[in-house]
């Protein structure tokens, strides 16, 4: 299994704990990601509310570069998911404007055929790699571990660009993936809804209620995590939750895990490894939930 | 004491125009609706509104005569000249209020076909034209500051003698009786769909004004001419527009054949509605259906075309009846979806009551006369909403309030609906009074009538009568009593329901929607007339008044 | 069919009135809505229950409520596709309005939300005898907006106004931009200054947080966020850029054209504004914690490889807007 990987903007800053938790789980599994040279930056939706068309063409540069390794798209975040499905979707109902970005791209000589299917990590796990297979990798038990499923609002809406009609089990994937890595699921409503983190910097009270919102119910429900698959959702929901408490008056302290690393744990490898002493909210509880090392 | 000069029943197209005129008349208005404004039934209407414009060519007189003929030359030639005269101001005021309609190639505003209308006058948005319509005026409403009572429903009419002193209605959300003492009061209350089973009309269209008029005397006039559309959805019975039709689409029976070559060689699909849906229903009778349904072919007008004008029938009949009209013909049948009968009133608006008005489908001038021509009805809210409500206005400026002891009659009207509350439960649910009246209706009140149906269907509502006055209301509790609303909207359909029955069997001739298989034909001679009903001693007396003819002497109706 | 109905009941007339799951069991059709159960249920097991509902046909817009956890027109809603692994549906009111009775909700605050927006059309100059001519184009962009019903089911599951009413929500800024975008609005070139103006204040749009909710849950395809969207896209273009959503939007793409990749460190700087020196500062806990835990970006960004090409996309692009 090859794949070509995206690893979006806020792996290589803000969550860098992320892009090496993905290499590391990986490279165990047998899944090969080949990093997409001078990839770039999809967007995340704000590039697309200034100027669509030219999120769009970095998009189709990012697509027809995939096309030239002849490997589909890896992506690790849900906003890059939701906002490259977006743009694909675009782009496949109007064969004019697909030309146009063509037409842009080609003066680097590239061109977007059409053929991109970006795919995030979870529903690879689910769809291409099998949870069945994921179950021999599997050496440490997460038995009595509490976790709770959070989305991000772009790997679960809107359902048209995400391919749910074909591929309902999309809409459960968390679940199922918390379930088979033998963690104990504290499921909640809220599991699909928005942590803030797009209006941070526009209306932080807004954005700090949310976190607080979904991680004091959760936590309130005996969660021991919470775990997303994206980064931004984790630079919110982890970095800023001791504000968001603050303006609750109250505690939460409730560790925040991306993907990678829930399955990481599973898979035996160290607290150290994974980078879960690089959140802002203290992750050792969990350490000393689930031990240290591998068993 | 809530008090005001104009006080509108109803705030759909109808009486949301109307409400507009008479606060720019300068009165005190205000408008009562039991539902939202938006929740209208307006809304529902499809295909679009008829105009006939001058700078294109076209004449009102075309469209009037287009208007008299689809009547059956039972309309009121004077009304129908009023309505077409006004149509193109009427069109271009909505247009610059925003209505967002569709566009020729100019810029200019665009049309399509219609039933029973040689060339295309008829305006429209996509196919929900109704509901542009109404949300417009809506806007329009909320810029004017009107008053509104929302989710209020009138309980009964208050009179000194004859005349008009106000109204007593529910506040629906807090269960609350109030008395609104009025100058003059309008109705716009729509019209009875939901006294036939099935219907395209929502379920709130229950004949509440007419009702309402009815017992506090007015006229009903026409009752008898009741509407049904050619193409409602099978199964739920819901409209798919007349639009498909104006766009191109065909008829066929069960073998592909498109049979209204037999019935209108002329106008085939797009002859008037009743002729439409005769001839289905002969079709259909005679074997050529399949359950009960003929065929609306839509497949060769493109996607493109139905993705951008008619895309809201596509989804409906996705999503009612599973199937879609780019790839394959949808099942549909007639369906009652319309009565052209009503209140009657004067071309101003006035009934016979003093201070009573009515506009919309709960009133008849008579534009429509013994049948409507698609597009018509729009057209016909907003001239006679507009009028109605400023020939209120004007009446009320040279009025008194009349006095009257408001806690006396909200104390009489509180206890009559305890009264209500406290029937025992034994009594049959008003669910199935009003199955019962609507399968009557439907069976024998519906395309074709005879003598002996129609009997059976009169002879039933005495005993819906008796089986309504036990009818017992579940919900004891005072906020958002719907229990008791639908109790109370029965009465009113009950009424209606008479008042339909006894004015189909009194007119022996075939005219118009009225086809009787033991008097087929039209008979001027006899019936060229008005039938009217108004409340008596003994229950339903009838009438009759003379039709109005001004330029159009009645002919063979053909298409 | 057999199916379980659960439905989430309100009574206010009882002393001590809470919320409480009521279940019924029934037959209905194969080709039943979810709205025809509940009729079916409140005509034939239980008429104290309340519901808004009319036309059944997706157009009038009262019955918008929450099945199974997202809102929906109940009459547009399949019982069989609603069912969970138990048969059952769950039915709730819709979110965010107060509830009155059952699913009943109380609608004020949504009305209130869209006459603030001015809701009329409010053309400048004097108005042409016949139709102001208008292309077919602009006309259908509108009819898609204008399509809304006001069913409430955008708002109903708004992320934003779950944590804030004063947000004035999907539905009345889809309805300002039904404005704002139609050329017979504003001035000679159909600009609504005045409404773009009063739109980016403060619980205006910028405040979406761009969740997609409403998108999901609109019954009429009329994408309200995708509106929010335009309507900052008008915003920016007029210049009203004075805000701390617009030069978000402004600064990423001036930073990914730059250099291909977004400097993380930079974005909030001039989101705020260089010189905002209590906002700056509130920034600073926050980079300290990120610095000790080995988070922060890099403060010397890196662009792309031949970032010259980005550069010159984004000039293509712009050229040819």
């Amino acid at each position: 299994m090859k794949y070509a990987f995206f690893p979006g903007c806020v792996s290589q800053g803000g969550a860098p704990e992320l892009y090496t938790a993905t290499k590391l789980i990986c490279s165990k599994l047998g899944i090969e990601i080949e990093e997409i040279s001078g990839w770039t930056c999809c967007g995340a939706g704000v590039m697309q509310e200034k100027n669509q068309l030219f999120g769009d063409t970095l998009n189709a540069r990012t697509f027809a570069k995939a096309e030239e390794l002849g490997l589909p798209i890896l992506t690790i975040c849900s906003t890059c998911q939701g906002v490259m499905g977006q743009a694909n979707l675009r782009m496949k109902r109007d064969p004019e404007y697909l030309a146009e970005i063509n037409s842009h791209l080609a003066e680097e000589g590239l061109e977007y055929k059409g053929t991109a299917e970006p795919k995030h990590l979870l529903w690879i796990l689910i769809e291409d790699f099998g949870l069945d297979s994921l179950v021999p990798h599997l050496t440490r038990s997460l038995s009595g571990l509490r976790v709770a499923p959070f989305y991000g609002c772009y790997i679960v809406r809107p359902t048209e660009a995400l391919d749910i009609e074909d591929h309902p089990e999309r809409q459960t994937s968390l679940e199922s993936l918390i379930e088979t890595v033998g963690a104990t699921l504290i499921d909640f409503e809220g599991k699909t809804r928005c942590c803030g983190f797009p209006i941070l910097t526009i209306n932080e009270k807004n954005s700090l209620a949310m976190v607080g919102k979904h991680t004091s119910e959760v936590k309130d429900l005996g969660a021991d995590a919470m775990v997303t698959p994206c980064p931004l959702c984790h630079l919110n929901l982890d970095g800023y939750q001791p504000r968001a408490a603050k303006q609750l008056n109250r505690s939460i302290s409730l560790p925040i895990l991306h993907l990678p690393q829930l399955i990481g744990l599973a898979m035996g490898f160290s607290h150290q490894e994974l980078g879960l002493q690089k959140h802002i909210v203290n992750t050792q509880p969990i350490q000393l939930k689930v031990g240290a090392g591998a068993s | 004491m809530l008090e005001h000069d104009v006080l509108i029943i109803g705030a759909g197209l109808a009486g949301m125009r109307a409400a507009i005129a008479a606060k720019a008349g300068g009165a005190n208005t205000a408008i009562l609706s039991k539902v939202h404004p938006v929740r209208s039934h307006s809304n529902a209407a499809q295909g679009g509104i008829n105009a006939a414009l001058t700078d294109r060519g076209d004449r009102w007189e075309d469209h009037a005569y287009d208007t008299v003929k689809g009547s059956d030359f039972l309309g009121d030639q004077d009304a129908i000249e009023v309505m077409c005269r006004a149509a193109g101001k009427s069109l271009i005021d909505m247009e610059h209020m925003g209505v967002t309609f569709s566009r020729d190639d100019e810029g200019k505003l665009g049309t399509r076909n219609f039933g029973g209308q040689p060339i295309a006058r008829t305006f429209f948005v996509g196919d929900f034209t109704g509901q542009a319509l109404l949300h417009v005026m809506f806007e329009q409403l909320v810029k004017s500051g009107v008053q509104s009572y929302e989710e209020w429903f009138v309980t009964s009419l208050i009179q000194d003698g004859e005349q008009i002193a106000g109204v007593l209605a529910l506040e629906i959300r807090t269960g609350v009786l109030h008395a609104i003492r009025a100058k003059t009061v309008i109705f716009c209350t729509g019209g009875c769909g939901r006294l036939f089973e099935p219907s395209t009309n929502a379920l709130i269209v229950t004949g509440d004004g007419m009702g309402l008029a009815y017992n506090a005397g007015a006229q009903l006039m026409d009752m008898e001419m009741v509407q049904y559309h050619p193409t409602t959805l099978a199964g739920s019975g819901v409209l798919i527009s007349e639009a498909a039709r104006g766009e191109g689409a065909y008829l066929r029976d069960k073998d592909g054949n498109r049979f209204m070559e037999k019935y209108a060689p002329n106008m085939m699909e797009l002859a008037s509605r009743d002729v439409v849906s005769r001839s289905e229903q002969t079709e259909i009778n005679a074997g050529n259906g399949v359950n009960g349904c003929v065929y609306l072919d839509c497949t060769h007008l493109g996607e493109a075309l139905i993705m951008e004008k008619l895309s809201q029938i596509r989804e409906l009949g996705i999503d009612l009846a599973g199937a879609d009209m780019i790839k394959e013909p949808i099942p549909i049948r007639p369906g009652m979806h319309y009565i052209m009968g009503g209140i009657k009133t004067d071309i101003d608006g006035r009934t016979n009551v003093p201070g009573v008005y009515a506009a919309g489908e709960c009133a008849n001038v008579s534009v429509h006369g013994g049948n409507r021509l698609g597009a018509n009805s729009l057209l016909d809210t907003i001239v006679f909403g507009e009028r109605s409500g400023r020939h209120a206005a004007e009446a009320a400026s040279g009025m008194d309030f009349i006095e009257f002891n408001e806690s006396a009659v909200v104390r009489q009207e509180e206890s009559r609906i305890q009264q209500m509350l406290d029937r025992p439960e034994n009594g049959d649910r008003w669910g199935s009074i009003r199955q019962d009246l609507g399968d009557s209706m439907n069976k024998n009140l519906a395309v074709y009538r005879d003598q002996a149906g129609m009997q059976e269907t009169l002879n039933l509502i005495p005993g819906l009568k008796s089986r309504y006055a036990g009818v017992p209301v579940q919900n004891k509790g005072r906020v958002f009593n719907t229990d008791l609303v639908f109790a109370l909207e029965l009465g009113y359909m009950l009424d209606c329901g008479e008042a339909i029955t006894a004015s189909a069997l009194e007119r022996k001739e075939s005219r118009g929607a009225q086809a009787r298989t033991d008097f087929p034909s039209r008979d001027d001679d006899n019936w060229l007339k008005h039938i009217t009903v108004t409340k008596g001693e003994q229950g339903v007396e009838l009438g009759t008044l003379p039709v109005t003819i001004t330029k159009w002497t009645p002919e063979e109706r053909k298409y | 069919m057999d199916v379980k109905v659960k439905i989430r009941r309100y009574d206010p007339d009882i002393e001590s009135p809470v919320s409480y799951w009521e279940e019924f069991s029934l037959a209905v059709p194969e080709t039943a809505t979810v709205l025809d159960a509940l009729i079916q249920i409140r005509e034939d097991m239980d008429g104290t229950l309340s519901l808004r509902c009319s036309c059944r046909s997706a157009i009038c817009g009262s019955c918008a409520m929450r099945v199974n956890g997202h809102a929906v027109l109940a009459c547009q809603t399949k019982a069989s596709e609603s069912l969970d692994s138990e048969g059952i549906i769950t039915v709730e009111p819709a979110g965010v309005m107060p509830v009155m009775k059952d699913l009943v909700v109380n609608f004020d605050p949504f009305w209130e939300k869209i006459r603030t927006v001015e809701p009329y059309l409010q053309p400048q100059g004097p108005e042409p005898e016949g139709e102001y001519i208008a292309s077919n184009e602009s006309m259908l962009h509108l009819s898609g907006v204008t399509a809304c019903i006001m069913c409430g089911a955008c708002v109903s599951d708004c992320t934003v106004l779950e944590v804030d009413p004063t947000f004035l929500g999907p539905a009345a800024l889809a309805k300002a931009y039904r404005f704002t975008a139609d050329p017979r609005d504003g001035n000679a070139e159909g600009v609504s200054q005045r409404r773009l103006e009063q739109l980016s204040m403060p619980s205006g749009m910028w405040d979406c947080t761009r969740c997609n909710e409403c998108v999901q849950a609109c019954p009429k395809g009329v994408a309200p966020m995708d509106r929010i969207m335009s309507l900052r896209e008008q915003a920016m273009d007029v210049g009203l850029g004075n805000n701390n959503g617009a030069r978000h939007a402004e600064a990423f793409t001036e930073l990914v054209a730059h250099s291909g990749r977004l400097d993380e460190l930079r974005l909030p700087v001039k989101t705020v504004g260089m010189f905002n020196i209590p906002a700056l500062l509130s920034f600073v806990p926050i980079g300290l914690r990120a610095m000790t835990h080995g988070k922060l970006p890099p403060l010397m960004h890196k662009s792309v490889a031949n970032v010259q090409n980005i550069r010159r996309l984004f000039n293509k692009v712009n050229q040819s807007r």
